[in-house]
Formats: C-alpha cells, sequence, structure tokens
C-alpha cells in the first residue's frame, strides 16, 4: 500500500512536469487561432494571423528560404554523411581515430561557436558575403555528423555477414553493394535525411549569424519580429514552423518502416536515442 | 591493404569538409583575434597580416583587463549551472517514473516528453514571453485573482527557468535510457538483501544511471553556457549572458577581433567538457564490454 502512494507521488510530478513542458506550445497553437489580439483571452476561433502570416511578403519569402535551405542541406549532409558513414565503419588505417572525433565534435559544439567561426571564415578568408550560399555551407556543416552517426549504426548492426554471401553467390563487390547494402541501409538514410531537414528548418543560432539582410530563413525573420514587439501572427508562424517539424518526424517515423526491407521498422528516431 | 585504401577514401568528402569547415574556422577565430579593425570595428587583416610579425594582442589584452566582462561570463556559469541542476532534479523523477512504471505507456509519455524539443527553439522561449510577460497570461491570471502584475521576465530567474525548459528533454532522455538499460532483477536482488527502498536506489540504481546523468548534464550545461536568445528574450541588458556579449560584437555595434577573443576564450572551456565527457563514457562503454 505505501509502495503504490510512493509510486503515485512520481506518476503525480512526471504529470505536472509534462504538463510544464507542453503549456507553452499548447498556448502558442491556441492564441495562433484567437479572434482577437489578446493573450489573455479567447475571444474565438479564426484563422486571421495565419492569413495575416501570409499576406506578410517578408515572411512568405523567409518560409521559402526555409524550404529550400533544407532541401539543400539535406543533399548536401546525407551524401557527405553516408559516405562518411562507411569510412568510419569499413576503413581500419590510423586516420579512423581522429575522423570519429572530428565527426562528433561538431554536434556538442555550441552553436554560437558554429555561428561565429564560419561568419569569420566565409567574411575574412573566402570573402563571402553572407546570403544564400553561407547559409547552405553553414547548415551542411552542423548537420553532416548526425547522418553519419544514424546510417553508421545500421550499417553497424546489418554486419558483413549479407554482403559476403552476395560475393560468395557471385555478386561483384560493387553490385553487393549496390544491391544487397544499399537497399538494407535505406531506412536509415531516410531517416538521417528527414532528421536533417528538421534540424535545417529549425535552426536559428548559426541562421542568425550567417544569413544576410536579404535572404533570412523564416526563425531569423520571426526573431527581428519577436524584437519589435509581440504579435498575435508570430504565433501563427510559431505553429506553422510546429507543423512541418512535426510532419517531417512523423515521416521519419513511417517512411522507414514502410521501405523497411527486414528493417523491422527501425526509425531514425531509436537512432537519436544514440545521437544523445 | 588496397581494400583498406578504398574504403579510407571514404573518409575524405566528409573529412576535408569538417576540416575546412568546422576546424579551419576556429584557427580563423584566432587569427581575427589578434587582428586590427577600421573605425568601424571590422578586422583590417586577415590573420592579422602579417601574422606572426604583428600579432596585435590589444585586444586580448583589453579582455583580460576588463572587469565588465567578467560578469556576463560568471552569469553565464551560475545560470547554466543552476538550470542544469534544475534540470536534473525535474528530470531524474520523470525519467525513472517513464523507465519502470511506463508499462505500455512507455513510447507515448516519450514522445510528450521529447515534443517540447521540436517546437522552435526561438517560439518556445517565445512562449514563455506570452506567458509571463507584463500584460501576458499569467498576469492575466493573477489580475482575475485580484493580484499583480508582477514583473517576471527581465530577471535572472526567469533566464534560468528558460534555459531549464529548453534543455529538458536533453536531461530526461539520456536518463531514461540509462534506467531503462538497468536489469530490474538487480534492483530486486538489493531489495532481497534487505537493502531499504532509499539504500537500493543509493547503492544501486544512482550508480548504474551515472552515466545517463553525466550525459544530460553535459547536454544542457554546453548548450546553455554559449546561450543568448534567453537572456535576450526573457532577461535583458541586466542579465546578459557571455553569449550576448558576443552576438552584440559582431551583429551589434561592437568589434568583431573583441568578439573574436570571447569566442576563442569559449572554445578551449567548452573542449575540455566536451573530451572529459566523451572519454569517460567511451571507459564506461569499456567497462561495459568487459563485464
Amino acid at each position: 500500500m505505501r509502495a503504490r502512494a510512493r509510486h503515485g507521488g512520481l506518476w503525480l510530478w512526471t504529470a505536472v512536469v509534462i504538463a510544464y513542458m507542453l503549456v507553452p506550445i499548447v498556448v502558442v497553437v491556441l492564441y495562433s487561432f484567437n479572434s482577437t489580439r489578446s493573450l489573455q483571452t479567447f475571444g474565438g476561433f479564426s484563422t486571421r494571423w495565419y492569413e495575416e502570416f501570409l499576406a506578410d511578403d517578408e515572411l512568405r519569402a523567409s518560409l521559402w528560404v526555409s524550404l529550400k535551405l533544407a532541401v539543400l542541406t539535406v543533399i548536401g549532409a546525407t551524401v557527405l554523411g553516408t559516405l562518411l558513414a562507411f569510412g568510419l565503419v569499413r576503413y581500419r588505417g590510423r586516420f579512423g581515430g581522429s575522423a570519429n572525433i572530428l565527426m562528433l565534435l561538431p554536434m556538442v559544439t555550441p552553436e554560437i561557436i558554429l555561428g561565429v567561426s564560419l561568419l569569420l571564415l566565409f567574411s575574412q578568408v573566402l570573402a563571402l558575403d553572407s546570403g544564400f550560399t553561407t547559409l547552405v555551407i553553414a547548415h551542411i556543416t552542423f548537420s553532416l555528423s548526425f547522418v553519419t552517426v544514424i546510417v553508421r549504426s545500421r550499417l553497424v548492426a546489418l554486419g558483413p555477414d549479407l554482403e559476403e554471401a552476395a560475393q560468395d553467390l557471385g555478386a561483384t563487390p560493387l553490385q553487393a553493394l549496390r544491391l544487397v547494402v544499399i537497399p538494407n541501409l535505406l531506412p536509415a538514410i531516410v531517416g538521417g535525411m528527414l532528421l536533417t531537414f528538421a534540424i535545417s528548418f529549425d535552426d536559428f543560432t548559426v541562421s542568425f549569424f550567417n544569413s544576410g539582410i536579404g535572404e533570412q530563413p523564416l526563425p531569423v525573420r520571426i526573431y527581428t519580429q519577436i524584437k519589435f514587439g509581440i504579435s498575435p501572427a508570430i504565433n501563427a508562424v510559431g505553429a506553422t514552423l510546429f507543423a512541418v517539424t512535426l510532419l517531417t518526424l512523423a515521416l521519419a517515423l513511417l517512411v522507414p518502416r514502410l521501405l523497411g526491407r527486414g528493417g523491422r521498422g527501425e526509425s531514425s528516431l531509436g537512432s537519436i536515442g544514440d545521437v544523445v | 591493404m588496397r581494400r583498406q585504401r578504398f574504403w579510407g577514401l571514404f573518409l575524405l568528402p566528409g573529412g576535408i569538409w569538417l576540416l575546412v569547415f568546422f576546424l579551419l574556422p576556429m584557427a580563423v577565430v584566432f587569427g581575427v583575434s589578434v587582428g586590427t579593425v577600421d573605425e568601424l570595428g571590422r578586422p583590417l587583416e586577415v590573420f592579422g597580416v602579417p601574422p606572426i610579425v604583428g600579432a596585435h594582442w590589444e585586444n586580448w589584452e583589453r579582455v583580460l583587463d576588463d572587469d565588465t566582462i567578467l560578469r556576463p561570463i560568471l552569469r553565464s556559469f551560475a545560470y547554466a549551472g543552476a538550470s542544469t541542476l534544475l534540470s536534473l532534479a525535474i528530470a531524474y523523477p520523470v525519467a525513472y517514473t517513464i523507465a519502470r512504471y511506463g508499462g505500455r505507456w512507455k513510447a507515448l509519455l516519450l514522445i510528450l516528453v521529447i515534443l517540447p524539443f521540436w517546437v522552435n527553439y526561438l517560439v518556445r522561449t517565445y512562449a514563455w514571453l506570452v506567458l509571463l510577460g507584463d500584460d501576458g497570461f499569467v498576469n492575466g491570471a493573477l489580475d482575475l485573482a485580484g493580484l499583480g502584475p508582477y514583473q517576471l521576465t527581465n530577471r535572472g530567474l526567469a533566464v534560468v527557468m528558460g534555459l531549464t525548459y529548453s534543455f529538458l528533454p536533453f536531461m530526461i532522455l539520456p536518463i531514461y535510457a540509462s534506467i531503462d538499460r538497468i536489469d530490474p532483477r538487480l534492483i530486486e536482488a538489493g531489495k532481497d538483501l534487505y537493502g531499504t527502498a532509499a539504500a537500493t536506489f543509493r547503492h544501486v540504481t544512482l550508480p548504474l544511471t551515472q552515466q545517463g546523468i553525466l550525459a544530460g548534464c553535459v547536454l544542457n550545461f554546453l548548450p546553455g553556457f554559449g546561450d543568448f536568445i534567453t537572456a535576450d528574450l526573457l532577461g535583458g541588458p541586466g542579465v546578459f549572458m557571455i553569449g550576448n556579449v558576443i552576438q552584440l560584437q559582431f551583429l551589434g555595434e561592437g568589434e568583431w577581433p573583441y568578439g573574436a577573443v570571447l569566442t576563442f576564450m569559449l572554445i578551449p572551456l567548452l573542449m575540455v567538457v566536451m573530451v572529459w565527457y566523451l572519454r569517460s563514457s567511451a571507459r564506461a562503454a569499456r567497462q561495459v564490454g568487459r563485464a
């Protein structure tokens, strides 16, 4: 009986903490549909703040920049990250350890250091003005490690057996790679792509240091607007960002399951655990 | 041997990318920190050319002489440290409950806990502004009760709370993972050996979750220390952290070399924490492997 009461306390605490974690989200989504300006009372359902968001040229342009940026980042990070995963798993030479550390460091480096150091590289060494190009390079830099970690864990789990079997049955090494290994890695690669999309689409700090005045991704634009004062339209932008991210993550959970040839639906969310 | 060289080639594109766009920029930060500036505070010479002969250390001297920079640095330590401890205290029971008693609700509870992480970081902090602001939700509720309005933002406490909130999922997840891995029989064995619940927790559960606690603390402290958005939006100039000072140097009306000095000072500080963490988790992995 006492044990049950103690669990009751734990559950109560858990419920309170989860509520605390969800309240800000609920508030933003709820008030994005508020018919009045107020942030204290709910005047009724309306989509006027979404209309205001889409009627705003700057915000619409920024949404477009964010989407283009995320797509290019996904392409670059997936190619570089997947190759790196192969190298890290299969190369047994003396640069393997250093390459591994070099790959892990960007994931734990505070974003402000990444942002500032890239800004200085672009402006002082490469003579590149902040703009869309610098954003793409910066985003690929901080996201390629995530692809590597996810693909690598799948590659390790896969083991060499299947590939060796294919070669025993007469496949060339390249055929074995193309017909056996790559299809088996596909769930992890797609999971990595979707995670990269979400991370890039959501990034603020690195973008903040590396976007010019012209092409600003949505989070950077929101910052400027918040600085001008709170407007309910920002709730609508925030809710939209959240919806896009959730959709991407839902896909990250589902797509590998649909593609999962023997993948047992191992998804990128499981691999996020590896990343952490 | 030829195979080795073949797979080594796969390291090149990503490896070179990270060398050029991750490691080299760190060196450039140092280069700019010893460079000179024009009237606008922008660096004049790349790497202070001629680099070694004419290195300008006055930027560094300025930082070391300047007492005003000490406060934001101390605040970063204090706020990031306090929010990490607070986060640990909040997260441990939650992770424990989900891992040990979650049953078939485990997946759902985990999703709920991770959800805030996927709300844009800026929007998350902004939401607290909406809640705690002078004419925000909380003051509205207090007003109905005939209280307030209170000034809830613009103070250190608001910054600590914002940081705690932002990184809480990073505390819950690794601790959850480490508790989930514990064989329940170990905990039962503790009780069979007449350990009280508290003793079993202290001698069995806690040591086994050390790695998760460590990971959670690092994942809270590092981003918290470099953070500037929370203090910018929920705090104000009175409670600025080192990240705010750096941001102002580059995107405000500051001086780039001065900002470069501050950024470069952060690198070794944070590297120590990171390397220590990577090594201790590698050691833990080896111990698990041996057992």
